[in-house]
């Protein structure tokens, strides 16, 4: 290839001439400021000045490539490191192979052909470089550039009806959103989540917004101390989420039901949720414990004093497995903090009755389990016992769950049952172990027995042989 | 005189070898007949369970039987339909139950919720609820597992 | 009591009965003890009776049902658990007593005429025996047992042309399944019993009539150096004592080893490890194993089964080949032949168990 000047290539001097409105738009093209020509991708001879001549297809004129041959022309370049090196340029060639994997690369409607080409989103004449303000797929424009078609329902419609096409919208709402919209292009737009070339459906554990890849792809900016600075937003979310319960289940479990970062702040509409409305964020799993929180005196008092609702007691992003520990006035205790035996009394008294309660179900509940344990270890069967043993462990699962009404009277209902189980799979096991004390007992009364008749069988027989 | 204390040991020896005898003869009777009586329990109940007659069973109802050591929940939908899943939630092994308001498989530990196929719809369940067999015979209606 | 045996004595002549009995001697010599085990293994056969009886009543058959029966009768029923233990430890007995009482006839050359159909009868309850333990097993439908069935009864397929047919009655379809079950429990609790019952009648039938038998060196003592004793009342005591020790030994492993009930067999799951024979099967298991798979062109299975079935052959018809013997003299060949073979049983269990 001969890099020319502008001036010998009769493609552009003649198409300016007549206006043609694409070889306008190629002159700021960054492919013309590298000495591409029309030729290159369109085919012909571009030095003819004779048209017939210039753009006859015996001497390999195409005309404009149509469907995948589009994208096709485009990686002849741009999936050839070698060529790509020769123009100076260091950007990656594997683009073609990334987006033949994605999401795009579907069949579009009108024939098998993919449902975007390189020019659906970077153009075709006047292409800049992604760095440029000019470029669609610059972080500035991108998020035009993808709405384009993703807030078009009557296109989404043709590809994935079930897919929402409110994303601008709700982008808007965001922070990032907002600063994008001013031009800050340190804020996340559409490719930053979702990739470029490679875009996958979020149930493909290969998109970076699957549920367990989605933190990673949030703290790749969120985790930045430079980036974050100049927001005041601290950086150490990924880590305390990693720790969390949560995050073990989701990151290290694949535990799908287990939340990533969006199901609490969203999406596209990612925002921290208000101090009020964190028990309905947390309750969108956790509803019961919602449910008892909301009627319960503390949804209240919280709210007028400002406390983030179960964050108060639980914490954000670092959640752990709770224990029983957290209830109670004693050391590590949550309730501690705000009910002092001087100070907020009744909630003292409270948390102090119902502590006892739940610590006094689960030693019933370590005592008849050993009991059963050590019968079944002597080899009784004690199934119906066992049984049983699952309604105290119930009735304590339950018991934690209703803590959350702060109410006593209800805690104390719940505990009991699980008591009242408890002491039914005690005695079980008691009269399981005094059933193995009567087999050893009777043995040894029937060893008795049976000693005594051969003794003295011995003496008669020896009697009778004298 | 030897004779005497010869015929007295040999008294003593024969009440000994028959009351032995005897005593024996108690030690393996005993057992034996506690066998033999029927137990509390008078058979074994397993893997087809007869929950009793289905006219006495109510529309949009749940019961908890006992399936061998596990425990399963028979329902009545409102429809007179019987469905059997095991009663044991996904999520942590507590018992679930019948709502007939919202004509849910419930469980009250975390509020997961499972629609009437056992399928896991709502709050923390990671699995459906395995289902069992409900069969009718005559009247009676046999739960059973699902080979 | 005298009125009682004079009454049943005009009838039935019970003082003829207890003459013949008092007529017949035991012979003392220092292998006397090995007459007891005949009467341990009777005695053991009796308990297998009475609790197999007691069993039935409970246990049912079935692929469902099995497992859950036997969990029922060791939970449920007072002294269930006593019975079942008493039957498992009492059916392992059984067959070592067998085994000891089969091996000391051996070596006392016992066989010898005139008793070779008592020879024969008593091989072919030994038989009977295992057949008992095999298909016993498998009834409570534990997965250890489920699997070991499988591995047997496999076993038995390999050989050529009727070993398919054979596997097939057996399990009664392709797989170990609940007909497996109903076919095992028919014959652990019917078939077996029958023709054990009329061997066992012959088998006692022969020995009231020929007495016991003597080591060839009591025979060659002059007549007054040889010392007996009555069978009846003074060996039929001993025997009794012997009983009631046994008895008690049962009691006792029964409540300090109950028989344990495992895991209930899934066909479905795959065989847990560790999966065994009962011990008596052991060394047939593991000389089935060490063998390589082909020896020459034969299939390594096959030979395995081959010689035992062969050497099965050969032991039950020793009278019928140990010429020497039958003429009196002292065969030690025979002595080689019992002393390897318990070698060779107790070597390859104990490989068995290690492994």
């Amino acid at each position: 290839m001969v890099i020319l000047s502008r001036a010998d290539d009769q493609c552009v001097t003649c198409h300016n001439s007549i206006e043609d409105k694409p070889s306008l738009l190629f002159k700021n093209d960054i492919h013309q400021q590298n000495g591409i020509s029309c030729a290159d991708c369109h085919g012909g001879d571009r030095k003819s000045e004779d048209a017939d001549q210039a753009m006859n297809k015996k001497i390999g004129y195409k005309g404009i490539p149509k469907g995948n041959d589009i994208t096709k022309t485009c990686s002849e370049c741009h999936n050839n490191q070698a060529k790509m090196k020769r123009f100076g340029s260091s950007i990656k060639t594997n683009q073609l192979e990334f987006f033949a994997t994605s999401v795009h690369s579907g069949g579009s409607i009108d024939g098998g052909e993919w449902i975007a080409q390189c020019i659906t989103c970077h153009g075709a004449h006047g292409v800049s470089s992604v760095k440029s303000m000019q470029s669609p797929v610059h972080p500035a424009n991108v998020v035009k550039t993808c709405t384009k078609c993703h807030s078009d329902p009557s296109y989404m419609k043709k590809y994935n009806p079930s897919l929402p096409v409110d994303q601008l919208s709700k982008y808007h709402t965001s922070i990032h959103g907002s600063l994008n919209k001013k031009g800050n292009i340190d804020a996340a737009e559409c490719a930053s989540c979702h990739g470029s070339h490679n875009i996958y459906r979020p149930a493909d554990t290969r998109s970076t917004v699957n549920a367990v890849n989605l933190p990673s792809t949030c703290a790749k900016c969120h985790s930045d101390v430079q980036k974050m600075k100049k927001y005041n937003i601290p950086t150490d979310q990924y880590k305390k989420f990693a720790k969390s319960v949560h995050g073990k289940a989701l990151l290290e479990k694949h535990d799908l039901g287990a939340p990533a970062c969006n199901d609490c702040h969203g999406n596209h509409g990612a925002i921290p949720p208000g101090v009020e409305s964190i028990s309905n964020v947390c309750g969108t799993c956790h509803a019961l414990n919602a449910d008892l929180f909301a009627s319960s005196p503390h949804k209240k008092a919280f709210d007028q004093r400002k406390y983030p609702e179960c964050e108060t007691c639980h914490g954000n992003h670092e959640i752990v497995a709770t224990t029983d520990a957290l209830l109670g006035v004693g050391v590590g205790s949550v309730c501690s903090k705000c009910h002092k035996s001087n100070e907020n009394q009744k909630g003292f008294v409270a948390a102090q009755f119902m502590r006892g309660l739940i610590d006094s179900l689960e030693l019933s509940e370590k005592n008849a389990k050993g009991l059963i344990e050590e019968a079944q270890q002597k080899g009784m069967e004690v199934g119906e016992a066992k049984f049983k043993l699952r309604d105290v462990r119930q009735s304590r699962l339950e018991s934690r769950t209703m803590v959350h009404a702060f109410n006593p009277e209800k805690f104390k209902d719940v505990v009991n049952k699980g008591l009242e189980a408890a002491q039914f799979v005690k005695s079980e096991g008691q009269s399981a172990l005094d059933e193995y004390q009567f087999r050893r007992f009777g043995l040894g009364v029937a060893s008795f027995i049976i000693t005594l008749l051969a003794v003295s069988l011995f003496l008669y027989i020896r009697r009778i042989e004298r | 005189m030897q004779e005497n204390t010869q015929q007295k040991r040999r008294d003593f020896l024969q009440y000994i070898l028959g009351g032995s005898f005897l005593a024996w003869l108690g030690a393996i009777i005993y057992p034996v007949l506690s066998y033999l009586k029927p137990p509390k329990q008078a058979e074994v109940e397993v893997n087809s369970v007869n929950v009793g007659k289905s006219s006495s069973i109510a529309l949009n109802s749940g019961q908890i039987i006992k399936f061998g050591t596990k425990p399963v929940l028979l329902v009545r939908t409102a429809q007179g339909n019987f469905k059997a899943f095991s009663a044991v939630c996904t999520h942590l092994d507590c018992t679930v139950q019948y709502k007939n308001d919202l004509g849910l498989i419930w469980c009250a530990c975390h509020n997961g919720k499972y629609d009437l196929n056992g399928r896991n719809i709502s709050g923390p369940p990671p699995r459906p609820l395995s289902e069992y067999r409900v069969t009718l015979q005559g009247d009676d209606v046999l739960v059973s597992k699902i080979a | 009591m005298k009125k009682i045996f004079q009454w049943l004595d005009e009838r039935f002549e019970l003082d003829a009965l207890v003459k013949f009995m008092g007529k017949k001697y035991v012979p003392i010599h220092s292998h006397s003890v090995w007459y007891y085990f005949g009467g341990v293994s009777l005695f053991l056969f009796i308990i297998q009776v009475i609790t197999g009886i007691l069993l039935l009543l409970y246990y049912k058959g079935g692929e469902d049902l099995a497992f859950e029966s036997i969990q029922f009768i060791m939970s449920k029923v007072s002294f269930g658990w006593l019975i079942r233990s008493i039957h498992s430890w009492s059916a392992n007995l059984f067959v070592l007593s067998a085994m000891i009482h089969m091996f000391s006839v051996v070596f006392e050359r016992a066989y010898r005429k005139p008793r070779e159909l008592t020879w024969l009868s008593g091989m072919l309850m030994f038989f009977l025996i295992l057949g008992f333990g095999f298909s016993g097993y498998l009834l409570p439908w534990n997965e250890l047992a489920f699997f070991a069935t499988k591995v047997g009864t496999d076993i038995v397929g390999v050989i050529p042309m009727i070993g398919k047919p054979i596997m097939m009655l057996l399990r009664g379809g392709e797989e170990v399944t609940g007909a497996t079950l109903t076919r095992f429990y028919g014959i652990h609790v019917a078939i077996l019993p029958g023709m054990f019952t009329i061997l066992l009648g012959l088998h006692l039938l022969f020995v009231q009539r020929q007495g016991m038998s003597e080591p060839i060196e009591f025979t060659n003592t002059p007549e007054h150096e040889r010392e007996t004793m009555p069978f009846f009342p003074n060996f039929f005591l001993r025997d009794l004592l012997l009983w009631l020790i046994v008895l008690n030994v049962l009691a006792i492993l029964a409540v300090f080893f109950p028989w344990e009930l495992g895991v209930k067999a899934d066909p479905f799951a795959s065989a847990p490890a560790g999966i065994q024979p009962e011990w008596y099967f052991m060394f047939m298991f593991q000389t089935l194993k060490m063998i390589p798979s082909h020896v020459l062109f034969i299939d390594g299975e096959l030979l395995g089964i081959g010689l035992f079935g062969l050497a099965g052959l050969v032991w039950t018809l020793i009278p019928f080949w140990d010429r020497k013997t039958a003429r009196g003299e002292h065969n030690r060949f025979i002595n080689y032949i019992a002393f390897f073979a318990i070698c060779y049983i107790i070597l390859l269990t104990t490989i068995g168990w290690l492994s």
